[in-house]
């Protein structure tokens, strides 16, 4: 509240009101303090992560993009205990969200077993796969990944499904993602999108930004690049559902390459237009 | 009794335009018949081509004309699916002459608002098929018809609303006045005679002995002239829509794309959803047959035909969710040779009731907005692209779970699930650990060793958890599996789902999954 009152000085003895921004429009908040969601979120079910993002939860009807360097670092864990919610109907307030968890494109084939053991109903899941790249396409060149882009935009504004959760090509166009965001208003639930370390450089349309990496064994390491509040300093870890006994994970060693590659990762710079 | 007559005027010429693609629709249009003009589109009527016109003269004032063969047959099939339309209102739809459908209305009536409300309704549920309507009410069928065609200015100043009359000597009155030439078949055939007599309208004829009349034109005329007054009775037979929908359409260019056949299949959808509408069914699937062209050459023969068939996962009544659905078939369908001829043909008509509309938002509503979601995208990318996950019980990981094509999601049935129903928010630390991964590989990725470790992308591997042996599948051929699994902690920290092949040679280490 200091920064305010300074650079607005006192004029004819009135002092300035020091308002909180919500009031003024639900969408206002300080650039201090972490942004509240002017819509409905979904809690993780980490509480340390819930306090580390607007609103206290993923936020529904907007892209969230995971970034992450290979599949498997444990993006499952992360999600599961939010899709299980919304699944079961305890999904954003009064009117319960839509329950379909559709999955596009996936980079390996789900595990039936280990998603109906995370709380997943598996019958509420839809695997959604575009065409292999080697399809005879013979009428028409498609673009890679074209009509797993339709399909998503189709979904989204179709608001039917409940959280979609989607592994974009490599190499997205900016206005692809601009298209998907604007498509994602329509959308009730919350969107995950799995993009390539790589694209972490790249602006995004998106308003929430996570950086993923393992670590050490049941262990996240979660960095948030941006979101709608002050940047984050340091990655948060959250301790994932068990694979290990206590016994086994005492036994597992620091990982030893993440040790080397930690400025590398660990400190994306602060300030980045992300 | 009161009878509703919806006079169409350029019946044949518009479902002759309906196969057409949109830019030649706006140009010159004109149908032959015998060798004659038989109607002409607004812009052929600019350029002053009138139907009665030889072909040449018509070309002469019009090079780019396009013209059609008149052909009854579609006539009949487009005039049906009017009548189809028109059932929706009241059961009594008598299809009149060539270009004219008969609704006895007075029961529905008060149902529908009175008869300007029940008008209103029936062009907007005639707007699909695309047809100019001309309307008219009237005590008696035949002077409901007589009033349609005649098309004389409205009485009320509403102009979507033609002449009507709801009581006997009003229409009377209003008959003396119509010209002879709308009475009926016999009316039309001797219409120059009478004219010749200088008989013009209806009062004047009436004003002639009867049976002179009677033996110079024929009893129908008066016949006719009399049911259309009212003065003797006219017993109409109602059309009973046919038990099968098979509807044909000749396009007038052949389409070399599958754009063009949407627009001819536009036409025929709108005619089979007026057919299950007429009788109170949904369409649960159709098969589109192309007719293509026959190749000159003999050694390019290619197959005289290809079938779409659109199974729907929900019964609709919805000609633009059908056609949504064609489209994207259509859109994944390759034309093996130009299409010359459409026939539409449906194979699942669903009689049940329409399920209720939802005033809120529900379950069920929520549900018929995935399974309609899902059937779009499986129209684009193909059945097999939409799958559902399901488990399976096998011990070997590659079959412990199966991606099948999704049919249809259940509807919020009490759901067996596996985890019982968590009090608030799920834990996110189930009580048992984890024993399999989230992601697996669809074939275990095979593993360099260096010494006794396994590398991957190569680093070592540590082995944490293990090991857990899978034997199993000696019953299939070429499934038997004889492993030994680890749970090991890569690289980077996270952990994977390696195995070790047992009595197997070569043995080896290969990674199965990864605990994302």
């Amino acid at each position: 509240m200091e920064a305010p009152s300074a650079s607005f000085p006192p004029v004819d003895g009135l002092r300035p009101v020091a308002l909180p921004p919500e009031s003024l429009h639900p969408a206002l908040w300080r650039a201090s303090q972490v942004g509240r969601s002017a819509g409905r979120t979904l809690a993780t079910g980490f509480a340390a992560l819930d306090a580390e993002l607007p609103g206290g939860g993923w936020p529904a009807g907007v892209l969230t993009e995971l970034l992450l360097a290979q599949p498997g670092v444990g993006e499952w864990r992360l999600l599961a205990p939010a899709l299980a919610a919304l699944q079961q109907g305890q999904g954003g307030g009064a009117l319960s969200l839509p329950r379909g968890v559709l999955l596009f494109e996936p980079p390996a084939q789900p595990g039936a077993w280990a998603l109906s053991a995370l709380g997943l109903e598996l019958r509420q899941i839809v695997v959604i796969e575009g065409r292999p790249p080697t399809a005879p396409g013979r009428g028409r060149p498609a673009l890679p990944g074209s009509d797993m882009l339709w399909a998503l935009e189709q979904t989204l504004s179709s608001g039917q499904a409940g959280a979609v959760l989607a592994w974009l090509p490599a190499r997205l166009r900016g206005d692809a993602l601009r298209r998907l965001q604007l498509a994602a208003q329509a959308h009730p639930g919350p969107v995950f999108l799995f993009r390539e370390l790589a694209a972490r450089l790249k602006p995004s349309a998106a308003p929430l930004r996570l950086q993923l990496g393992a670590d050490g064994p049941d262990t996240l390491r979660l960095q948030v690049l941006k979101r709608r509040g002050p940047p984050s300093a340091a990655p948060l870890q959250l301790a994932l559902s068990p694979v290990l006994t206590a016994a086994q994970r005492a036994r597992a060693g620091r990982p030893r390459a993440v040790v080397g590659a930690e400025p590398a990762t660990a400190t994306p710079a602060a300030g980045m237009p992300a | 009794m009161w009878w509703l007559a919806l006079h169409l005027p350029q019946l044949s010429l518009e479902a002759f335009s309906a196969t057409l693609a949109p830019a030649q629709r706006a140009g010159p249009v004109a149908l032959l018949d015998a060798h004659r003009i038989a109607a002409v589109n607004g812009a052929a009527a600019e350029r002053g081509i009138r139907p009665g016109f030889k072909r040449a003269t018509a070309l002469a004032l019009a090079g780019e004309l396009l013209i059609g063969q008149a052909d009854a047959a579609r006539d009949g099939q487009a005039l049906q699916a009017v009548a189809h339309t028109a059932l929706a209102f009241t059961p009594m739809v008598v299809p009149e002459g060539g270009q004219a459908v008969l609704l006895e209305a007075q029961g529905s009536l008060r149902y529908f608002g009175g008869p300007q409300q029940l008008c209103r309704r029936l062009r907007d549920a005639l707007a699909p098929l695309g047809h100019r309507l001309r309307l008219a009410g009237a005590p008696t069928a035949a002077g409901a018809a007589l009033l349609a065609q005649w098309g004389a200015a409205p009485l009320d100043g509403d102009p979507a609303w033609g002449p009507h009359s709801t009581d006997l000597g009003q229409l009377r009155r209003l008959l003396d006045g119509a010209p002879v030439a709308f009475l009926g078949p016999a009316g039309h055939e001797h219409a120059a005679a009478l004219q010749g007599m200088g008989l013009h309208t209806l009062a004047e004829l009436r004003a002639l002995p009867r049976a002179g009349l009677a033996r110079r034109f024929g009893a129908t005329l008066l016949d006719t002239l009399d049911r259309a007054r009212g003065d003797c009775p006219d017993p109409r037979q109602p059309i009973v829509p046919a038990p099968a929908f098979d509807s044909r359409l000749e396009l007038h260019a052949r389409a070399d794309s599958t754009v063009q056949v949407l627009d001819g299949a536009a036409v025929l959808l709108a005619r089979l959803v007026a057919w299950a509408q007429a009788q109170q069914a949904r369409v649960g699937g159709f098969t589109l047959r192309m007719e293509h062209e026959r190749s000159a050459r003999p050694d390019h023969a290619g197959p005289p035909h290809t079938e779409l068939t659109v199974e729907l996962a929900e019964p609709s009544a919805d000609p633009a969710h059908l056609q949504l659905l064609l489209r994207e078939r259509l859109a994944r369908c390759e034309l093996a040779a130009p299409t010359l001829d459409l026939r539409l043909h449906c194979h699942h008509l669903v009689k049940r009731a329409a399920p209720n509309g939802e005033l809120f938002p529900s379950r069920q509503g929520e549900q018929e907005g995935l399974t309609r979601l899902l059937e779009r995208l499986r129209a684009r990318l193909g059945d097999a692209r939409v799958q559902s996950l399901q488990t399976q019980a096998d011990h070997r990981p590659e079959r412990a779970h199966r991606l099948q094509p999704v049919a249809q999601l259940p509807v919020s049935a009490p759901a067996p699930s596996l985890t019982p129903p968590a009090p608030a928010l799920p834990p996110a630390h189930p009580a048992l650990p984890l024993h399999r991964p989230a992601w697996l590989l669809t074939a275990p990725e095979p593993l360099a060793v260096r010494g006794e470790t396994p590398l991957l992308d190569g680093r070592p591997l540590q082995l944490l958890g293990g090991p857990e042996r899978i034997e199993a599948g000696w019953w299939d051929a070429g499934g038997l599996a004889m492993r030994d699994y680890f749970v090991a902690q890569a690289a980077d920290g996270a952990l994977v789902w390696v195995f070790c092949t047992r009595l197997t040679t070569p043995s080896g280490w290969y990674l199965q999954g990864r605990f994302a």
